[in-house]
């Protein structure tokens, strides 16, 4: 029983770094109808980051901050790549961040080198109804569930999340009352980055992260956002709990190495099944 | 005397790739003044909008707006997934107002509509809606294309009542496109008239009404 | 249209003659060149004509390497293993095709993907497929009384797949399902609405990409005696794509052009990596760079690709004589 709750709770923590990323794949869907292929690499990018300025000495915190800034940065200068030139459609706009994925490979190699680092995290562990969960974990939750909250009040309060709303729900009439939609679209590309990024410093205490981790974390992140259609946050959230305690499950009862199998197959059958629900002709745009 | 003009047009060509939608178009709207612009479809009056509010580029010519311009496009376009305040709240991105309180003073029935969502409201509110966001930017000029598009004649003409009174209490420049010849020679004084992307004609609203051609083709005297 | 009476039978005539003067490590980077222009048609017919995206055209490249390699280590003639390739990845491409194809776009592509990271976990585990290490000593290719000694026996049947791949797709895109395609790209709905069979034409253009990708991996099983998952990762299917990409959709000289000036461009960074003095990292950072920063310059400025810009060059120098 406890080993079931332990699986559990860190089943939940995996869930919320998924559901970090994937909110970043949904944000920036929604605003700009693109999906980032290159939403894993933020995650990498701040995680080798993070693993470097600890290591050069800098505290908690700081060195932490300063990784989630540097991959809001990777998202800006993704979103001017994919969204930058007008005209671009959004399968262009896929296929540029593709691009902009593998030449991350080149630079991470450079500065990183092409082995797993690590970080460290929060040490030590408590114990909850006879269940031990390591307090990062506890913290992965934590900082999870205040991102989803302010991302919830940013969208639904402040007059700039409106305004990025607006771009998703009618882009023309968000250029006929003034707002600079392509603007919007690299602020969306920041705002992932920052998501993604908070995902990486997370993760990276708990597994040890190289330059082609972008790989399973984008896929993860992916499947997750498909359950809320990649553009509902809190479906996205749901789902991304349901696959991290899924993978963390069949990995504790003795299936560990069919994880992502699991993972990839629940997001193929969730796709399916929408995709027939879905009247075949409205898809046409995307 | 001649009030200067809030929108000057000179020879301007638009064009869709290779399609050219308007060719050496020149018009003007006086501070002030109520303009109507009519054209069957496919004439080029939306092209016009679009390129009046800044949002295509002309191939050639230039446009000129002296103050703020709003546009109420062709079908409403409102934000379907926000509320009406926040329609309104977004039409203020230019002005910087986020208090539609202004607008619900002209438009009460807004008010009672705030929390709604804007894109399970009827056709006439919609247009209402539309009309209170483009006041939002607190414009010098509104370009309204087609306000009675799809609207019951009563709403139209009450939304006609409203831009005649702004006009009036405000000095709103208007530039009115309709399908509706005679609700337009009605509310403007003068009137262009476009067709295949060329001003065919343009005059004072009573003399138009006159035009044999005109009055054939707009205000179903024959059938062509 | 003269230009290309002339060229095709040129171009033929030269890459067939070029083995015969080609050093070893020549042949090897023209055996590789020829096997990537095989998937690479495929991919550009599937992106160019059916306009999906497919992330896991390496899957359909790894199952035809499989089964070419398990037929051969179990005693069967090669000839038959090489025939049976792009039959298992055609056959292979219907199966998982027919719910993959419901999905459009990115969907697509990420299904795509998924389905060739699954495989790759499969084959990783699975002890028929011999897990992480893979299928080695298979047996070299021969048919009849012929046995492909060396590296220049390959490259002749490179170009004879990558001569039957072309015309096979030149026949599919001149007949009339072939030019109903071609509205496919443009517009699923319309296509659907004027009565062409739109499910069922994708799908079997993804069962004939699969059947070229398959041909080239029972060649590429043959040509270096061993598979394994790692001879078939994520990037390979990116690569596929970029050289698609680069050359033209649709069109079967682009995915030629586009598969040789990557890879002439890879080996030739590779050669500079591997000079004294540069660093360990250098080859595979090199070619990420490559394949990264030349897929997003002509995605985002030559957005037709490279065979099209220089056709338009070439009517352009003389508008006049067209024919
Ligand atoms: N986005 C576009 N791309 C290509 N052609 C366009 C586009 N928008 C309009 N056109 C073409 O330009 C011409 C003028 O169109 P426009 O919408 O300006 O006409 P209109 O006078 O507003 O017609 P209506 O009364 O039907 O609203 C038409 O021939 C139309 O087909
Ligand atoms: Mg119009």
């Amino acid at each position: 029983m406890s080993a079931f709750l332990t699986y559990l709770l860190n089943g939940l923590a995996v869930g919320c770094a998924i559901a970090l990323i994937a909110s970043g794949l949904v944000v920036i869907h929604r605003v700009t109808g693109v999906v980032n292929f290159a939403q894993g690499t933020f995650a990498v990018v701040a995680g080798l980051c993070a693993s470097s300025l600890l290591g050069l000495g800098l505290p908690h915190g700081a060195s932490e901050l300063a990784a989630v800034l540097a991959a809001a940065v990777a998202g800006l200068l993704t979103g001017l790549a994919a969204v930058g030139r007008p005209g671009t459609t959004p399968l262009s706009s896929l296929i540029v961040t593709l691009g902009v994925g593998v030449l991350a490979y080149a630079v991470e190699i450079v500065l990183w080198g092409d082995q797993p680092r690590s970080a460290p995290g929060l040490a030590g562990s408590v114990t909850v109804a006879g269940a031990r969960i390591q307090t990062q974990h506890l913290l992965v939750i934590a900082v999870t569930a205040v991102a989803f909250a302010a991302l919830a009040l940013f969208f639904g309060r402040t007059y700039l999340g409106k305004a990025l709303t607006a771009c998703a729900s009618n882009p023309y009439a968000a250029r006929v009352v003034g707002i600079d939609v392509r603007r919007m679209g690299l602020l969306a590309f920041a705002l992932g980055g920052l998501l993604g990024g908070l995902a990486g410093v997370l993760v990276t205490p708990m597994r040890p992260i190289s330059f082609d981790s972008d790989v399973t974390l984008i896929v993860n992140g992916f499947a997750a956002a498909v359950f809320g259609a990649l553009t509902r946050p809190v479906i996205t959230l749901a789902g991304a709990l349901l696959l991290g305690v899924a993978e963390t499950m069949a990995a504790g009862y003795g299936y560990g190495s069919h994880q992502l199998e699991i993972a990839l197959g629940l997001m193929l059958v969730v796709m399916i099944v929408q995709a027939g629900r879905r009247p075949a002709i409205s898809q046409e745009p995307t | 005397m001649t009030p200067a003009p809030v929108v000057e047009v000179t020879d301007l060509v638009v064009a869709y790739g290779a399609a050219t939608a308007l060719d050496r178009v020149t018009l003007s709207v006086a501070e002030g003044e109520m303009v109507a612009l009519l054209g069957p479809n496919g004439a080029g009056k939306s092209t016009l909008a679009n390129a009046l509010a800044g949002l295509l580029r002309p191939a050639s010519g230039t446009v000129t707006v002296r103050g703020r311009l709003a546009l109420i496009p062709e079908g409403r376009q409102l934000f379907p997934d926000l509320s009406v305040a926040d329609n309104l709240a977004l039409g203020g991105w230019r002005s910087g107002v986020r208090d539609p309180s202004a607008v619900y003073d002209v438009l009460p029935r807004l008010a009672e509509l705030a929390d709604r969502r804007a894109g399970v409201l009827s056709g006439g509110e919609q247009q209402m809606v539309a009309f209170g966001r483009a006041l939002m930017s607190r414009p010098d000029v509104l370009v309204v294309d087609e306000l009675s598009l799809g609207l019951a004649p009563n709403v139209t003409a009450g939304l006609a009542r409203h831009l005649a009174e702004l006009n009036r209490a405000r000095g709103l420049a208007v530039l009115l496109i309709e399908q509706n010849a005679r609700l337009a020679f009605e509310l403007c004084r003068r009137a262009y008239v476009l067709e295949s992307g060329r001003l065919v004609t343009e005059g004072e609203s009573a003399a138009l009404a006159g035009d044999p051609r005109v009055a054939g083709a707009y205000l179903g005297g024959a059938i062509t | 249209m003269m230009l290309g009476r002339v060229a095709v039978p040129l171009a033929a005539a030269v890459t067939l003659a070029l083995p015969a003067v080609l050093d070893d490590s020549a042949l090897a980077v023209y055996v590789l060149l020829g096997l990537a222009a095989m998937v690479t048609v495929g991919v550009s017919l599937l992106m160019g004509y059916a306009g999906q995206v497919s992330l896991g055209q390496g899957a359909f490249y790894g199952v035809g390497a499989y089964t070419a390699a398990l037929l051969a280590l179990n005693g069967l003639p090669p000839l038959l293993g090489l025939l049976a390739a792009p039959v298992a990845a055609a056959a292979f491409a219907l199966v998982v095709g027919l719910p993959l194809l419901r999905l459009r776009g990115h969907h697509l592509a990420f299904a795509t993907l998924a389905m060739q990271l699954i495989l790759l976990s499969l084959a990783g585990q699975l002890d028929f497929t011999g897990g992480d290490i893979g299928l080695q000593a298979i047996p070299p290719f021969s048919a009849w009384s012929f046995e492909a000694g060396g590296v220049t026996a390959y490259a002749y049947l490179t170009w004879a797949g990558l001569a039957l791949v072309m015309l096979v797709t030149r026949n599919v895109i001149a007949s009339r399902p072939g030019r109903a395609l071609r509205a496919l790209a443009t517009s699923e709905t319309a296509a659907a609405s004027s009565g062409i069979p739109v499910g069922r034409y994708k799908l079997a253009v993804l069962a004939l990409s699969a059947a070229f990708a398959g041909l080239a991996g029972g060649i590429y099983c043959f040509y270096t005696g061993y598979v394994a998952p790692g001879s078939f990762p994520v990037l390979i299917s990116i690569q596929y794509i970029v050289m698609a990409v680069v050359g033209g959709l649709g069109t079967i000289w682009g995915a030629v052009v586009g598969a040789a000036a990557i890879t002439l461009l890879v080996q030739g960074l590779d050669r500079l990596a591997n000079l004294p003095g540069m660093p360990s990292y250098a080859p595979g950072v090199l070619s990420y760079a490559v394949y990264a920063l030349v897929l997003i310059a002509v995605v985002l400025f030559l957005p037709n690709g490279l065979v099209p810009a220089i056709r338009r060059l070439l009517s352009r120098e003389r508008p006049a004589k067209t024919r």
